[in-house]
């Protein structure tokens, strides 16, 4: 009999005990405070790590993958709702908190770090705060486009000069759903579905995330996408033959969509204390002026140093919305556009 | 109490410990759709299966599945004879890097191929970009990655063979005829499994035919998971097809191999003189430099963006404690499912009644997308009594034992089937009980192949990352998962170098402990 079959005869006690060694390592490291977030990990992660450091409490996280490579940390917490795990949530954009707030999964709490932010980015009764905001853009790869007009308008992307050539994420995911649903709320639905229709006429491709869009212009397969500012920051970091346009900016049009990031506070959450620090942390100044440095996000304290390429909320002619009432549309039109993308 | 006693004592244990982790979550959310059902809140959930489109999508789904299937088989099997039973020259570096990318998620590899064939890949053109974003790119890309499932189980399938079946037949005929006419049907409960293993992962995966822009029904059962609206109700009326699918595969794959015994991971023939090939030779060296060629082309690509953007040099500190995560969690995972997998396993392949119904429960966990599983898991073990569970890694072990226990009882049922039971007859006679048999005659006997089986499952949970993602604590993800969550906006060097880093963790360890278990063979 060989060795290793010996062994099994021999040794059951010492591979029980691996295994139970193996099992105990299972436990992990005590969390001071939870977070869920769907701020991409490599902006938000150091956000954490400077809370730890300023405060020794150490915080555990769980991030989102790109949109439709996970369920999402929004659904995790839905589906956690008999039993909070997290402490709060940081949402990549304003319009799925509601979700929480709806199914009453969160606990009011006004910061007094939220003192600054402006009244359009924050609930008053403190069920929800923006901060650090981002902006829908066309990203336009330069080379590609040649001698041919440049793309001004979100309209653009359903015009035949980009046939076949133009992306957008998947709208059932991440901060299109929102976009479609903010257009959707200033549009009418019936406009709305129309310029979706006129999209996949022109053939527009559909990417399963804002960052594979980013990738598709940057590498030149197609002329023209929609992203987030962050995205648009990181292809042009990247070196790549890009350009960032704002898109609606005319007087009077219909201007760009803004989406501040924001914080919520679950209800029955394991750490409520912890909780409201970290909340306050993410809502200081010197937290949006890292995001501004490093993920191109836009400052909503008004004061909050920015790179030069980086615009401030103020210096573009913003899409004027109410981010209640695009949660609501969003309901609205979740059958027509599962429709639309054939889901 | 009797040793029919014991090992039903035993098997009930087993089949309850499997129920309670597959079983449970599925029908905690069927009860969930009940619940809404009877509430007038989901009618929509039954009314989706009325929907043309998404038959229309199921039934390609379904198709891009077969033909993945077919052409995994077509490359793996013949090239698995070869490695396994020719003298080939560099057969053994050809299967070595055949198998890397079996290692990965297949998401990664389309990213892979991207950087090579897209429009401003390596190698890419307008033309190359335009076959690589769309059906053909996407079952090209799942070929490749599914392959050294075939391959693996075909050359295990071929070392397990009895070596007097192919002497005998050498006497009378040429290599290529002892290839084809003895060695491959002996193969064939091994090639039976990879089909239903590649079928299943081919029709579960998302990644890749979203990545390269091809619709696919296990998209349909996500989005009402993952998209606009939380849905879990519909998602298990949308499941329900494929549970009916799994029943039907396994019932394929039960008349597929039922004709042959199992002779998969016994690795009694492994010190075989190979079969020489003669004037084949040449060719079949071609066809292994091919293989191992395609193999590590997206490997390459992924490194050489690792490299030219320092993403190495990041490694350290990109990775965290995600390393020992992975290892911890698939390790433990391994175990349990092979320990679970022994008894079941064992009642399978000695045909005892109601042995089936846990296969069959297994198999239904592996081709349950892992979203639905996921939710399922959470549902079920979120509850206070049993933090210790949900807060810990050992809920991501419950959903790989979930996945992946259909691969470890159908290893260990293999090994099991392909001895003689005199044995145990003979133990029995002698007064030995059923668990003093496993004990003394079963489990040493098989030490081998039950470590094959642990280093397979091992495998499958190292490069999982469906089935973690939605329920690894806070703060403790495996390195798929802190990949992922990277892949958004992370420096694309730093993540192809975690990529890489994923390759040579899987390999390095599974190379290891081969080399041990090989170690222990020879003394």
């Amino acid at each position: 009999m060989n060795r290793v079959a010996a062994g099994w005869r021999r040794r059951p006690a010492r591979s029980a005990g691996t295994l139970a060694i193996l099992l105990v390592g299972c436990r992990g490291p005590e969390c001071d405070v939870v977070a869920y977030t769907s701020v991409d990990q490599v902006f938000s992660e150091p956000v954490f790590l400077a809370f730890e450091a300023e405060t020794g409490r150490h915080v555990c996280a769980v991030f989102d993958t790109e949109e439709t490579k996970s369920t999402g940390v929004l659904n995790r917490l839905l589906a956690e709702a008999g039993r909070p795990r997290a402490d709060l949530f940081w949402s990549g954009d304003p319009i799925r908190p509601f979700v929480a707030i709806d199914r009453a999964l969160v606990e009011p709490y006004d910061s007094p770090a939220a003192a600054g932010i402006p009244p359009p980015f924050k609930a008053a009764e403190g069920t929800w705060t923006g901060l650090a905001a981002r902006a829908r853009v066309l990203l336009v790869n330069t080379k590609r486009l040649g001698e041919r007009e440049r793309p001004r308008s979100i309209r653009d992307l359903a015009d035949p000069r980009f046939h076949g050539e133009a992306a957008i994420a998947n709208p059932l995911f991440g901060t299109t759903t929102v976009h479609v649903a903010a257009l959707a709320s200033r549009w009418g639905e019936q406009e709305a579905r129309v310029f979706l229709d006129r999209l996949r006429e022109n053939e527009v491709q559909i990417a399963s995330s804002n960052g594979e869009v980013r990738r598709l212009v940057v590498s030149g397969e197609v002329v023209v996408g929609l992203a987030d500012t962050d995205d648009a920051h990181e292809a042009i970091t990247s070196g790549a033959p890009v350009e960032i346009v704002y898109p609606d900016q005319e007087p009077g049009g219909l201007g760009t969509l803004v989406l501040p990031t924001a914080v919520v506070r679950i209800r029955g959450g394991p750490h409520p204390e912890a909780a409201r620090r970290l909340i306050d942390h993410l809502l200081s100044p010197p937290v949006e002026a890292y995001l501004a440095r490093h993920g191109a996000h836009m400052p909503l304290h008004p004061g909050v140093q920015t790179p030069l390429d980086v615009r401030g909320v103020h210096e573009i002619h913003a899409m004027q919305v109410d981010y209640a009432a695009v949660a609501k549309t969003l309901e609205r039109i979740r059958p027509w556009l599962r429709r639309w993308v054939g889901l | 109490m009797s040793v029919l006693q014991q090992e039903r004592i035993v098997f009930v244990g087993a089949v309850l410990i499997l129920a309670a982790v597959v079983l449970l979550p599925f029908a905690t959310l069927v009860a969930e759709l009940a619940g809404s059902l009877v509430g007038g809140e989901a009618g929509a959930a039954f009314e989706l299966l009325g929907s043309t489109r998404l038959w229309g999508l199921l039934g390609s789904s379904l198709l891009r599945a077969a033909v993945v299937t077919v052409a995994a088989l077509a490359v793996g099997v013949p090239l698995g004879l070869v490695v396994a039973r020719t003298d080939t020259p560099g057969r053994r570096l050809a299967l070595v890097l055949h198998v890397l990318p079996g290692l990965l998620p297949p998401y990664l590899l389309a990213l892979g191929w991207f950087h090579l064939f897209g429009r401003q890949g390596m190698l890419g053109s307008e033309a190359s970009a335009r076959l690589l974003f769309g059906e053909s790119g996407a079952v090209a890309v799942l070929v490749l990655a599914f392959a050294p499932v075939a391959t693996a189980l075909c050359v295990l399938g071929v070392w397990g063979m009895d070596a007097s079946l192919e002497e005998a037949a050498r006497v009378v005929a040429r290599p290529p005829r002892v290839l084809t006419r003895i060695v491959l049907p002996a193969a064939a409960p091994g090639v039976a499994l990879a089909a239903l293993l590649i079928f299943a992962l081919a029709l579960s995966e998302i990644g890749v035919p979203m990545f390269l822009r091809v619709e696919t029904y296990p998209a349909a059962v996500f989005a009402r998971l993952a998209g606009i609206d939380y849905a879990p109700g519909e998602a298990v009326a949308l499941v329900l097809p494929l549970a009916l699918l799994a029943l039907g595969l396994l019932a394929a794959e039960r008349r597929l191999a039922a004709s042959r015994d199992y002779a998969v991971l016994g690795l009694r023939g492994a010190a075989r003189p190979p079969l020489p090939l003669g004037r084949w030779r040449a060719a079949a060296a071609a066809g292994c430099a091919v293989a191992a060629l395609l193999a590590v082309a997206p490997l390459v690509a992924l490194a050489g963006v690792a490299r030219a953007g320092g993403g190495f040099g990041e490694l350290s500190r990109w990775a965290g404690g995600s390393v020992t995560v992975s290892l911890t969690c698939a390790a433990a995972a391994a175990t349990a499912s092979v320990g679970l997998g022994i008894p079941l396993a064992y009642a399978l392949a000695r045909q005892r009644p109601h042995a089936r119904l846990p296969d069959a429960l297994a198999v239904l966990g592996f081709v349950t997308p892992a979203a639905v599983l996921g939710v399922g898991l959470i549902q079920t073990w979120n509850r206070a009594s049993l933090a210790w569970v949900y807060g810990s890694l050992a809920i991501v072990v419950l959903g790989f034992v979930a996945r992946y226990a259909a691969v470890a009882i159908r290893t260990c049922a293999s090994l099991f089937a392909s001895a003689s039971p005199h044995l145990e007859e003979s133990a029995s006679v002698a007064g030995a009980g059923y668990l003093r048999r496993m004990r003394r005659i079963l489990i040493p006997l098989h030490a081998r192949g039950l470590l094959a089986a642990w280093l397979l499952v091992l495998a499958f949970c190292l490069r999982d990352l469906e089935s973690a993602v939605l329920v690894y604590p806070a703060g403790r993800e495996p390195l798929t998962v802190r990949i992922f969550t990277l892949e958004a906006n992370g420096p694309e060097p730093v993540v192809a170098a975690l990529a890489c880093a994923q390759v040579g963790l899987v390999a390095g360890v599974l190379g290891l402990l081969s080399i041990l278990i090989w170690k222990g063979v020879r003394r």
